[in-house]
C-alpha cells in the first residue's frame, strides 16, 4: 500500500516509547503494533485525533503517501 | 450471548451428537451386514431394520452389491455429514463466530449435502428405472427418499457459506483497524 505510517519517526522526535503513548492515546500495545508496522487496514479519526493529540503533530507527520513507481517498491 | 441463545446451542450440540451416534450405529450396521451377505447369502433377506434384499440378490447379484453399495455410501456420507457438524459446534466461537475455520467447515456441509442428494437422486433413479426389469425396490426407497430436500439444504448452506466468506473477511478487516 502506497500510505506510509511514521508514527516510529515522530515517537523518535517526541522520545516516546511505544509503552507510553499506548497509556495516554488509550490503545492496546497490539493495536499500536499493528498501526506502527504498517499492517492496519484502516485508522479511525478518533485514534488519529488522540495520537496527533499526544505527539503535538499533524496527521500528514505520520500519514505520508508515496506512490509505488516512483519509489520502486511494489504493489501490495 | 443471552441466556435462551446458550441453551438452544447446548441443546443443538446435543441433538447433533445423538444424530451423528445413530447415523454412525446405522452406517456400522449396514457394512457389518453387508460383509456378513458376502460370506452367507441367506441373510440379504433378513438384513439391518428387517430390509429384505433377497428378491434383488436372486435376480442379480451385482444389482443387489450396486444397490447395496449406494445405501452403505449415503449412510457413510450422513454420519460424515454430523461428524462435520460437531466438529464446527464444539471449536465455534459465539462471540467471534466469523472465522476461516467456521467458513471452511459451513462450506464442508454444502458440499457434502450436496454430495448426498445427487447420489440419493441417481440412486433413486437407477431403482426407478430397475422396477421396469422386474426388481422390487420398493424396500429401498427410505433410504433415498429425501434426495431433492438434501440437494435443496445444499443450495441453502452454501449460501450461508457465502456469507460467512464476506463475513471473515470483515472480521479481518475490523480486526485490523485501529
Amino acid at each position: 500500500m502506497p500510505i506510509i505510517v511514521n508514527l516510529d519517526v515522530m515517537m523518535a522526535r517526541r522520545k516516546m516509547s511505544l509503552n507510553e503513548l499506548s497509556e495516554r492515546v488509550d490503545l492496546t500495545l497490539s493495536n499500536l503494533s499493528i498501526l506502527k508496522t504498517g499492517k492496519a487496514r484502516a485508522i479511525r479519526f478518533s485514534t488519529l485525533d488522540a495520537i496527533c493529540k499526544v505527539l503535538d503533530c499533524q496527521p500528514g507527520d505520520i500519514l505520508e503517501y508515496r506512490d509505488n513507481a516512483h519509489s520502486g517498491m511494489t504493489p501490495e | 450471548m443471552s441466556k435462551s441463545n446458550r441453551f438452544v446451542f447446548i441443546a443443538l450440540n446435543v441433538v447433533a451428537w445423538i444424530i451423528f451416534v445413530g447415523l454412525c450405529i446405522e452406517a456400522g450396521a449396514l457394512l457389518v451386514n453387508f460383509v456378513y451377505s458376502l460370506f452367507k447369502p441367506e441373510v440379504v433377506g433378513n438384513l439391518y431394520e428387517k430390509l429384505d434384499l433377497s428378491q434383488i440378490y436372486n435376480i442379480n447379484q451385482w444389482v443387489y452389491f450396486g444397490l447395496y453399495g449406494f445405501i452403505l455410501f449415503i449412510s457413510v456420507l450422513k454420519a460424515y455429514l454430523f461428524y462435520v457438524v460437531i466438529v464446527l459446534l464444539l471449536k465455534f466461537d459465539i462471540e467471534k463466530p466469523f472465522s476461516n475455520f467456521a467458513s471452511a467447515q459451513i462450506t464442508k456441509i454444502s458440499y457434502v449435502t450436496l454430495a448426498i442428494g445427487i447420489i440419493s437422486f441417481v440412486a433413486r433413479q437407477i431403482t426407478m428405472g430397475l422396477t421396469h426389469y422386474g426388481f422390487d425396490t420398493s424396500p429401498l426407497d427410505r433410504f433415498w427418499a429425501d434426495s431433492k430436500a438434501f440437494i435443496l439444504m445444499a443450495a441453502v448452506v452454501y449460501v450461508i457459506a457465502t456469507i460467512f466468506k464476506r463475513g471473515v473477511e470483515l472480521q479481518n478487516e475490523n480486526d485490523l483497524t485501529v
